[in-house]
């Protein structure tokens, strides 16, 4: 009897050490938040925002002028956030603006849309509703038909957001 | 889910006149599913069915290609601007990434 419960003292001790230890392990490698999360959501990876713009554009100069970017200051639902891309560039027929780019930093794929304008348009504006995932920027970015590029940053705070994961 | 999918609503300037910058707002319903979302019942991820291209012809010609991604809203709603120098038909044409083609013609009328 005395070694059956010598036995259970040294495995309960055994037990408790080897959960403290890997307790900590896996606190101090921080693979914690990792391991709760859904498996399929450990796949997604968020692409960076200044690969995606090298990968549109190169390395040519976007300059920050001409574009007027409105977004909300706060978006309290991330699924439905108003923006508003207005260029006062001209949409003459040998001078207009060519696409406009629409980017969000935060967003696992950070591309949203791209709109192919002509002169027939008039005037070179577009209004469009977009999905956040979280607070970040938002880029709009104008290519003129001569290969010029132009935009506008704004900083929206989403206390909801809208792509789920 | 599917029946309520492709209803478009147009909206244009009840007076325009002859050259004239107006703006259009085009409105269709549509869930714009990401491909991220589980469906709460099922457990099933939700597959991704988003409109990736609308097109946008005045008169026959081709002025407006949005290329969108499943980052536009649901039931996705947009504004642009034509130049009303003609009487002719505006024509609107969504695609989506399973094949759906939803389309609607307005007349522009400018006085």
């Amino acid at each position: 009897m005395k070694e059956n419960r010598k036995n259970m003292i040294l495995s309960r001790r055994q037990f408790i050490k080897t959960t403290g230890v890997t307790c900590t392990a896996l606190l101090m490698s921080g693979s914690l938040p990792s391991l709760l999360k859904p498996a399929f959501a450990a796949e997604l990876k968020e692409e960076n925002i200044n690969d995606v713009l090298k990968k549109y554009f190169g390395n040519r100069h976007i300059e920050v002028s001409h574009v007027d970017l409105r977004a909300p200051i706060i978006a309290e639902n991330g699924a439905v956030v108003p923006i508003m891309i207005t260029s006062d560039l001209p949409m003459e027929t040998n001078n207009y603006v060519k696409k406009m780019y629409i980017f969000v930093d935060g967003n696992l794929n950070p591309y949203i849309a791209s709109i192919d304008l002509t002169p027939a348009n008039g005037k070179a504006a577009f209004e469009l509703r977009i999905k956040m995932r979280k607070t970040s920027n938002v880029r709009a970015i104008v290519e003129t038909n001569k290969g010029q590029l132009y935009g506008a940053i704004r900083s929206v705070k989403v206390t909801i957001g809208g792509c789920g994961g | 889910m599917a029946e309520g999918i492709g209803r478009i609503k147009v909206r244009i300037p009840q007076s325009i006149s002859k050259g004239e910058v107006i703006s259009i707002k085009a409105l269709i319903t549509h869930p714009m599913d990401t491909g991220l979302i589980k469906d709460k019942k099922t457990g099933q991820i939700i597959p991704a069915h988003y409109i990736n291209a609308v097109d946008v012809y005045y008169g026959g010609t081709h002025i407006t290609h949005c290329d969108w991604t499943y980052a536009v809203s649901a039931n996705p709603f947009m504004a642009f601007y034509i130049k009303a120098d003609k009487a002719a038909p505006l024509k609107i044409v969504y695609k989506d990434n399973k094949g759906g083609v939803w389309e609607e013609t307005v007349q522009i009328n400018p006085k």
